[in-house]
């Protein structure tokens, strides 16, 4: 079976990073790349977007050191090309050619960041690590239980779509095939019926072993800060300092 | 240790009782073989057992279960779960987590425990069950064996006095049916109390000190497992029991050859640089049953996959009536049914399900499989409605009536009990010179009832083909009794 992208692995791990740390990172990512919060004009403006860039080069740093160098060079690849048209490219053409060269561009550069430091994130945290997290951060056990439910089901809702996508190419329902308009429903009448009859076993499974009981839950996973997870919260604080600057008019 | 009074059971929203009067006095240490054919109440039982019914799957019960002195159907999930650890069916829904050591954990954290200690039922568990080299990795990477292997461990660690295992060798194979049994022999030496409900028997002879055979919902006897041993096979076959031993099989009629041949080409397949199959050429006869056996990991699956056409960049082509298929050709030609046929049942009635892949419209030929397969009253329900034999039909007529030549089953006697495994040997059997079939399986039982030709693969070459027959039974068990 093959190994799939939304799940983590204990085996060759590389540096490890505290869940809280990443969870912050995501904040940050949001905030400057994707919101794009902040100056854009005089030294703030510059401040900024060094920040950005900073932001930008992490993904393809923590891929590299969570071992992942295929799904790094790749980010770094497209990211680089993408910015270059952006930055190159666009003011050399006019029309609807220019319209779409800024929006294919101007989308990738700010989304990409995000979405891939979110696969970093999905990909790199098991389900305990991120329940001990969750804990540790005084989170109700009401909320924790059924993320961590989620957690453990992504990578079996993608096994499942997997079989039942090898089920209709085999059956000839495929894009330009004769029952291309039934696709969607074809392929989540069995996603959901697999998946919730996986789900009553997985629930039963659980409740056998003592899930929600009265006691409180112990989590044998170590979690904690180390000095990776400092530099990135340094990062993190920096940036949110300047904004709250810029706020006021310092910057 | 276990005492059942009187118990009788109904599942909410049917009317039909499921147990009825059950009494069973089970002492410490004991092992005991529940077994019956499908539907005869045996994994009801177990649920009784572990407290899932009443406490999750709802229903009326009468009588009491006490288990070490806890009345389960009156106590919470959590207390039950101190004294009773399950192990079920399906390995790839009953872990929790995503890697092997959090999951040994996770019965133990629920309850509690402190941290060290933990630490120190994992280790012990995983020494315990031979799982020590599966520790720290990712479950989903693991074969089925292994994980059921880790399901036991994570019970193990709880360490419970009562354990109940609910078919758990379903989707295993032969090495990994011996791992189970050197573990429910580890338990068994440490005085645990099992209560196992089972399919498949001969892994079972000296490990049970009891056999409770159920039907219709009551317990029909309750015997040593010395006294079992001694029926018939004729009788172990009318109480719709798998045979009790290898020797009692033997492959039933004369291998039939196809007159033409077809021919496999450049069948090589690598996964991240790592070659999992390799084979040059191969011919085979078509119209023939063709058993596909091998050790997990052996490439069985890649190769059913690849015969197919499912795996895009694989360059293989088949050779067929002189001529020659590619791949996209093989992917018109040639159905999967897959273990879970869940997978490939898409519309909202049976007949617009078998229709889906055909071309044209031919009343004649869809009345004459429907009446072929046995579903004919079957038409207008809803796929997912279906029992499992009757879902497997519809994915082989609508296979059928969209003109494939080549069938491949996975599995497709997995979990099934003599008289449905007989019904789909016969199914298979009618197949047979109509199409060419292909079956991945782990079950000597349905091989001898049906197929004509057996092909081996080891480390992705094929190991040996031959034809079934008087002469080649012998290497035929030697392959299944090995381990």
């Amino acid at each position: 079976m093959r190994a799939n992208v939304l799940q983590a692995t204990v085996e060759k791990r590389g540096l490890v990073f505290d869940p809280r740390t990443k969870l912050l990172l995501l904040i940050a990512m949001t905030t400057f790349v994707l919101g794009g919060a902040g100056q854009k004009s005089g030294f703030g403006g510059i401040v900024f977007s060094a920040i950005s860039v900073i932001l930008c080069f992490l993904p393809f740093l923590l891929l590299l050191a969570a071992k992942r160098r295929k799904a790094a060079l790749r980010y770094a690849i497209l990211y680089l090309a993408m910015y270059v048209i952006f930055i190159f490219v666009t003011p050399q053409t006019r029309g609807i050619l220019n319209f779409f060269i800024l929006g294919t561009s101007g989308i990738i550069t700010r989304f990409m960041p995000s979405i891939l430091l979110g696969f970093y994130v999905v990909s790199s945290t098991t389900v305990s690590e991120f329940t001990a997290a969750m804990q540790k951060m005084h989170i109700s056990e009401k909320i924790i239980i059924p993320l961590s439910v989620m957690f453990r089901f992504f990578p079996t809702v993608g096994d499942e779509f997997r079989c039942i996508n090898q089920a209709m190419r085999m059956r000839g329902i495929v894009f330009g095939g004769k029952n291309m308009s039934k696709m969607l429903e074809y392929r989540l009448v069995p996603l959901l019926s697999c998946s919730v009859k996986i789900g009553e076993e997985l629930s039963a499974a659980a409740l056998t072993r003592g899930l929600g009981g009265t006691v409180k839950r112990t989590n044998v996973c170590e979690i904690g800060f180390h000095m990776q997870d400092w530099v990135v919260f340094l990062l993190c604080a920096t940036a949110y300092f300047m904004l709250i600057l810029s706020k006021f008019g310092v910057l | 240790m276990i005492e059942m009074n009187n118990v009788s059971f109904t599942y909410a929203n049917t009317e039909a009782c499921i147990l009825e009067d059950i009494s069973l006095q089970i002492k410490e240490g004991e092992c005991v073989l529940l077994c019956g054919g499908s539907g005869c109440g045996k994994t009801t039982v177990t649920r009784l057992l572990n407290g899932l019914i009443p406490h999750y799957y709802e229903g009326t019960v009468s009588g009491s279960v006490v288990i070490n002195g806890l009345d389960v159907t009156k106590a919470e999930l959590y207390e039950t779960a101190k004294y009773v650890g399950s192990v079920f069916q399906n390995p790839r829904s009953q872990f929790f987590c995503v890697d092997t050591t959090s999951e040994i954990a996770f019965g133990c954290e629920n309850m509690g425990l402190e941290s060290p200690l933990i630490k120190e039922r994992v280790a012990e568990a995983a020494e315990k069950l031979n799982a020590v080299n599966l520790l720290g990795r990712n479950i989903f990477q693991l074969s089925g064996g292994e994980k059921q292997k880790i399901a036991c461990a994570s019970v193990s660690a709880m360490e419970p006095a009562v354990f109940v295992l609910d078919e758990p060798t379903s989707n295993l194979d032969m090495p990994a049916i011996g791992d189970l049994r050197r573990t429910l022999l580890a338990w068994k030496a440490e005085g645990k109390t099992i209560v196992i409900a089972e399919h498949r028997l001969y892994w079972l002879k000296d490990i049970c000190d009891r056999v409770v055979y159920m039907a219709e919902g009551k317990i029909a006897f309750d015997i040593p497992i010395s006294a079992f041993l001694e029926f018939s096979p004729i009788k172990i076959r009318e109480l719709g029991l798998r045979s009790l031993s290898m020797e009692a099989l033997h492959s039933t009629k004369p291998p039939s050859y196809g007159a033409e041949e077809f021919t496999l080409k450049d069948f090589y397949f690598s996964m991240e640089d790592i070659p999992i199959l390799s084979i040059p050429a191969l011919t085979l006869p078509q119209g023939s049953l063709i058993a596909v056996i091998g050790e997990n990991g052996a490439g069985k699956s890649t190769f059913s996959r690849c015969l197919c056409g499912l795996e895009k960049g694989f360059r293989g082509k088949v050779l067929f009536h002189s001529a020659l298929y590619g791949r996209r050709k093989m992917l018109e030609k040639s159905y999967l049914v897959m273990q879970d046929v869940n997978h490939q049942l898409f519309c909202e009635s049976v007949e617009e399900e078998i229709r889906l892949g055909m071309e044209g419209e031919n009343k004649e030929k869809i009345k004459g499989v429907l009446a072929d397969l046995g579903l004919e009253n079957l038409c207008q329900r809803h796929p997912l409605s279906l029992s499992g034999g009757q879902k497997q039909r519809v994915a082989i007529a609508s296979a059928i009536l969209a003109d494939k030549e080549f069938l491949i089953f996975d599995e497709p006697t997995s979990g099934l009990d003599f008289r449905h495994m007989e019904q789909t040997a016969k199914l298979l059997r009618s197949l047979q010179g109509k199409k060419t079939v292909f079956m991945i399986t782990h079950d000597p039982e349905l091989i001898v009832r049906c197929c004509s030709h057996i092909l081996r693969f080891k480390q992705g070459r094929v190991a040996e083909f031959y034809a079934l027959s008087k002469e080649t039974e012998g290497k035929f068990f030697d392959f299944f009794t090995q381990s």
